[in-house]
């Protein structure tokens, strides 16, 4: 018993009480689903197509991994390693969309938050490409490139690029006009400006930009998937679904939400952090 | 000494002011995008197929107009976005302000809607369809499921902002749990309620077409699905052209204004 107690001390001591109880009853809600989840499967309330045994779901892995010759097939996307090939080229295109899309959109908003001219016009354009949101330009992605990686990659860039310039060129926008003269009153030109005062003055903003462009895109990505791709995770649960492999769909969605969670929790949120601990003397929350 | 020369009157040509005015830059735009989109359509080969020119856009509009099916496809796109926006206001509210008054249920409900927020409506439409069908029901519910968190999440941090000595306050004086939540927590948090009403009608929106056009409901988003798979071009453009224009309409005169006149009305809590 007192080594029950000196345990239960020492955990919350190591973690703080409040902290294991926000986390314990969070737990609960969870640990309920999925007691409901097999329940159904011991009692069948639901058919089997409906919603599969967790059993399954996890045995889809496998399923679907079973003709794959090993890792290093799996890296190279081998033809019959389904799972691991949908998951990577669904990262892929973030990456891609993210490595062309990111420098563009951020470009842009810089021009467009430093001269009224150009942003007057782009502005406008802005407007109305975020408004016709990512999912109604697919058909039309279709049309032009086909179904395939053009049109999914399409829509992710399309959907990255206008929430970046956006964001990017408020942030520009709102950095106070002061910094920008004391830079060149020292006789900084306007590269330099930008380097020194434009860039860092909206990184913050431009960071919640990014969080946000990921967010969308993520969705817009899937949804291209489903309608104009032949590869990936949306391709996957919209194939499965199509057959009625209720638990291949299951295993698509858990994993698409499970990627885009981590990508936000480990990636964007400590980023976003960051950025405005080091340079958010500028941003002022709106 | 002489009066001083009064402060020179700054004249802005005539020039200068034309092009400096949002208006006129807003219409030199449009014609400009409708010129640069009629060079391109007649530069490239088979504009019908991958880009028809802006007149050719007008007359297939004017001929869906004719058969009435425009009209049709437009109100029942509008009737979804409306009836699944508000359903989804009437679910989140109530919820997110239950978590708000209470810290136990927040703790224990946060993660588990975070987690179903992040897996998007888009995601979880396949395994919809298993249950529902392609029918209306399934694109409803996937309008409710995505129009609900964003709402619930704002009402949430909304209820959580209102400064403990409010409640203190009415407290102290004798006032009811239900009082201090009818007069002080309540309009506390209506700027949350009304920034995340806007959030959430705009989630609806996208959740509409996305639906439309994956279970096949009559619609703005079947209408630009079926025009890739009729190759009708033309329609798609119509389409996604009215896609846009309403959603700026309806955020700019209705959801915007809206949310200001909330804020301005009882927005002594948040800024």
């Amino acid at each position: 018993m007192t080594a029950l107690t000196d345990f239960s001390i020492s955990i919350q001591r190591r973690f703080g009480r409040q902290r294991l109880r926000k986390f314990i009853l969070g737990l609960i809600p969870f640990a309920l689903l999925i007691g409901l989840w097999e329940l159904n499967t011991a009692f069948v309330w639901f058919d089997p197509v409906e919603i599969p045994p967790i059993a399954d779901v996890w045995e889809a892995i496998f399923w679907l991994q079973s003709d794959c010759p090993g890792f290093m097939a799996a890296v190279d996307g081998h033809n019959s390693c389904q799972l691991s090939n949908n998951i990577l080229s669904s990262i892929g295109r973030v990456i891609l969309a993210t490595v062309v899309g990111v420098p563009l959109g951020i470009g842009f908003g810089i021009l467009a938050g430093m001269n009224r001219t150009i942003s007057a016009y782009l502005e406008p354009i802005g407007v109305f490409m975020n408004s016709v949101s990512g999912i109604a330009w697919i058909p039309l992605a279709v049309v032009w490139f086909g179904v395939g990686w053009e049109t999914t990659l399409f829509i992710m860039l399309n959907t990255i690029f206008w929430l970046l310039f956006f964001n990017t060129m408020m942030g520009v926008r709102a950095v106070p006009k002061v910094l920008v003269q004391g830079v060149q009153t020292l006789g900084g030109s306007h590269l330099d400006a930008i380097r020194q005062v434009y860039l860092p003055g909206a990184m913050p903003s431009i960071i919640t930009g990014g969080r946000m462009a990921m967010g969308f895109g993520w969705r817009a990505l899937i949804a291209a998937e489903m309608i104009g791709g032949d590869s990936g995770l949306g391709f996957m649960i919209f194939v499965s679904a199509s057959e009625f492999k209720t638990e291949e769909v299951f295993l698509g969605v858990i994993l698409i939400s499970i990627i885009f969670l981590a990508t936000d929790r480990w990636i964007l949120v400590p980023l976003e952090k960051w950025t405005i601990e080091r340079w958010g003397l500028v941003w002022k929350p709106t | 000494m002489t009066t001083a020369d009064p402060a020179p009157v700054r004249r802005k040509t005539l020039r200068k002011r034309l092009t400096d005015s949002r208006a006129v830059q807003l219409i030199i735009l449009t014609i400009g995008v409708f010129i640069l989109w009629g060079i391109i359509s007649a530069v490239i080969e088979r504009p019908d197929r991958y880009l028809p020119s802006p007149l050719t856009t007008l007359i297939s509009s004017a001929d869906l107009l004719e058969k009435g099916v425009l009209i049709s496809f437009y109100s029942d796109t509008l009737t979804r976005l409306v009836i699944g926006s508000i359903v989804g206001l009437l679910m989140g509210i109530p919820f997110g302000l239950i978590l708000g008054l209470n810290r136990t249920i927040a703790d224990m409900f946060y993660p588990l809607m975070n987690f179903f927020q992040s897996v998007s409506g888009i995601a979880i439409f396949p395994i919809i369809v298993i249950w529902f069908g392609n029918s209306s029901t399934t694109v409803m519910i996937v309008i409710l499921y995505t129009s609900f968190f964003p709402i619930a999440f704002n009402v949430l941090s909304g209820v959580r902002s209102v400064p403990m000595r409010y409640i203190s306050a009415a407290r102290t004086m004798g006032a009811s749990r239900f009082q201090i939540i009818r007069d002080v927590l309540l309009p506390g948090a209506m700027p949350s309620v009304a920034i995340g009403s806007r959030l959430s009608i705009g989630f609806a929106w996208r959740a509409v077409i996305a639906g439309e056009m994956l279970a096949g409901q009559a619609g703005l988003g079947n209408m630009i699905f079926a025009g890739q798979e009729l190759d009708n071009t033309a329609q798609i453009i119509l389409g996604m052209a009215l896609i846009g224009f309403t959603w700026i309409l309806l955020d700019h005169f209705l959801l915007r204004p809206l949310e200001s006149d909330t804020i301005e009305r009882w927005g002594l809590v948040t800024r």
